[in-house]
């Protein structure tokens, strides 16, 4: 009777990717497989993460998942598809410690509880799908003991979400499109590890925004069945991208990877804006940000920030090193002074040690030479706070106990 | 009495004056025309040139004039012998005729003047006359320069027409319009009324680049247009820079000339000729959803549209999906202004009173500085009397939150109009700009 009720566990960290050549549209819906390659940068994920703790027990008599507190349903095809393919994968489980004694066939009928919480807000837009799918399926890897590398396993990721592939790596990552039907060559590859190139500081502003948005997955549907520059894109300019990204993040060539990057961003916009209906997700605030940082760049002569923006207003800006980034904060929260009331501790998030060398703490004013850089900036925009970040690790298991998100013994969430 | 000067030959009527005085009446006839031209609205977009000298263009476009009676510009041009150089004014203020657009315009126009005479007032001109003879050349707008509603497309066209006209020029209206098109591209298409189409051509010397009349004002004249002036911060950047930019810098610009505007040009003529509107409206909506695609897709990128403009697309998006089938279409040109095109009256009516609600004047102002041009439509929807616009509805269509009604002060004002006629000759003297005796601005 006591065997019936262990409960077995893992937990895990994933990070949130970002792409800097990217991806917007299937060739394959229910496989999840894309029209063109993409590019990300992994975002250190102790600034924004997913932590998945992922359970097995005879004792559960179906599969449930908790999403930051709130239980979910599974039944829906991505959830499906993830599970099953990470299932039939299992193999031998022993814990000796705790007597447990799993075989690789035992998994087809072992059910699963899963808990996973971001560690940033959903409604934010940033990319919690792709962090979530990547640890899930990295996370059940672990417990079931599956021997797949970390690319065979984004072929599985990817199926629950096309950009999550790119988080079961750190630094710089590519999902190759691949050829073949079955997808199984449509899989993420490391170019470079965190390390690789270890100066540039990401800084994230989360533009407010009163609209709910066009989901991606809806959004790049409709911009491959309406979008006339779509497969133009796809076909002719992606392909001469992505050779010249990877030849500048080899050589750290951050010039070309300003130049690529904010293109990129910029034509994935266009072909939202030329879908029908159009699709919008930059806004007002977006677009000043943009023209702060194309301003910044040409009167400093040489790029010294890239810009890019996913699904939603957000700005993701990369700065060429440390003393860029402690500029471009200074100029940032000139443009976008916090509201009187607001903390700096809660306006500015993640690597906060950069408040300090910027002198903000308090709220210090921005130098002369930094608003010479901005220009006249007459309207406030609406920023809602920012994090500062870095080019990031993989997906690890975290051992520490008190960090799971299911209980040990009951296997519900805490 | 006959008198050369020169090479002058001026005939006149003797009216017992001194000869000095003849000779120094004769010198300072003033000879002058008024003419009054529409702007025009493309509904498929002219956005970078293959020439830059020559403004030849790397794809047709196809517009809409609009009436002349809400947006025009007039130009008063004269000529006289008392001028010493030639002279412009615009707005009431003097402007330079050095750049090469201009030089280009009154290059082209002096190279086909005819012989002119004024019975009348004894004035003779000869066809060699017009290379010495310089001229005086005021123009109004009746719409303000910066709200972005081409007054350079009126502009030059009203020049090219109204010296054609002085100048007893024997060109048809599309060879005007080659001309023209060296002031600025899209004036050629304010050449005519109704729908016009620009022929990109293929000869390098641009003489087969030129407007035609697809239509006539009259040809589908249940459409009501209705301009919302958005308030812009920015200051934009101007077509003729931000086209070659697209055209330096936009990987996506080739394909859209190439290979998406043929298309659309023929659907667009089909769509006209039948006035079928849902086509009208897809194609329309499309192509300028795409010719800002193009701008975003430039290096670095330009953003003419804005938060409000999405939201006037917003607005009009849902309304048509939740009809079934399109009622208005929009369109935008280098600038955040929404030109929208209803497909009838009551459809206008509805649309007005959906934009007013979403976009309510500022407590202070009056509604007929709010709602310009075809001020009737005012009365249609019910919205001429005071504190009408509180008492409005929110559409019953559109129940999803287009942003609630604080959108105050972001749209300027409106301009209710509809297609229009080409230029005409104003006769009536009380129009000129400029002083019939002394050939300056009145």
């Amino acid at each position: 009777m006591a065997e019936e009720k262990w409960v077995l566990m893992v937990t895990a960290q994933t990070p949130t990717n970002i792409a800097v050549i990217k991806y917007w549209g299937k060739r394959d819906e229910v496989r999840i497989l894309p029209i063109n390659d993409s590019i990300s940068v992994t975002l250190d994920p102790d600034h924004l993460c997913t932590l998945t703790t992922v359970a097995v027990s005879p004792a559960f008599d179906r599969d449930r998942m908790w999403l930051n507190g709130k239980e979910i349903s599974l039944s829906g095809s991505r959830y499906q598809n993830s599970l099953r393919e990470i299932r039939s994968r299992g193999d031998d489980v022993e814990d000796e410690a705790k007597g447990i004694k799993i075989a690789k066939k035992d998994w087809e009928k072992l059910h699963l509880h899963i808990a996973s919480y971001n560690n940033f807000p959903t409604a934010a837009g940033l990319a919690s799908s792709a962090a979530g799918f990547a640890c899930l399926v990295f996370a059940l890897a672990k417990l079931m003991n599956v021997h797949e590398d970390p690319s065979q396993l984004s072929a599985i990721a990817r199926q629950g979400s096309g950009s999550a592939c790119r988080s079961l790596f750190g630094g710089f990552v590519k999902w190759n499109m691949g050829n073949k039907e079955d997808g199984s060559d449509s899989v993420a590859v490391q170019l470079a590890d965190e390390k690789h190139w270890d100066d540039l500081v990401i800084i994230i502003a989360v533009v407010s925004s009163r609209e709910k948005e066009t989901s991606s997955t809806s959004g790049m549907r409709e911009s491959v069945e309406t979008s006339l520059l779509l497969q133009h894109r796809a076909k002719e300019v992606v392909p001469v991208r992505m050779l010249q990204m990877e030849e500048a993040i080899k050589n750290r060539d951050f010039t070309s990877f300003t130049k690529l990057t904010c293109s990129d961003s910029n034509q994935f916009h266009a072909v939202c804006m030329d879908t029908s209906p159009p699709i919008f997700y930059m806004n007002d605030t977006s677009h000043r940000i943009i023209s702060l940082v194309e301003k910044w760049n040409r009167t400093v002569g040489t790029p010294e920030i890239a810009y890019t923006f996913d699904a939603g207003p957000n700005a993701v800006l990369i700065a060429r090193s440390r003393k860029v980034a402690v500029e471009l904060l200074q100029g940032l929260l000139y443009c976008f002074p916090p509201k009187p009331d607001t903390d700096m501790k809660s306006y500015v998030l993640g690597d906060t040690s950069i408040v300090k060398e910027a002198g903000l703490e308090r709220g210090g004013e921005a130098p002369q030479e930094i608003k010479d850089k901005i220009g006249s900036q007459d309207q406030k925009g609406e920023v809602s706070y920012f994090i500062c970040s870095r080019p990031g690790k993989g997906p690890v298991v975290l051992q520490d106990q008190t960090q799971a998100l299911l209980h040990p013994e009951t296997g519900l969430p805490k």
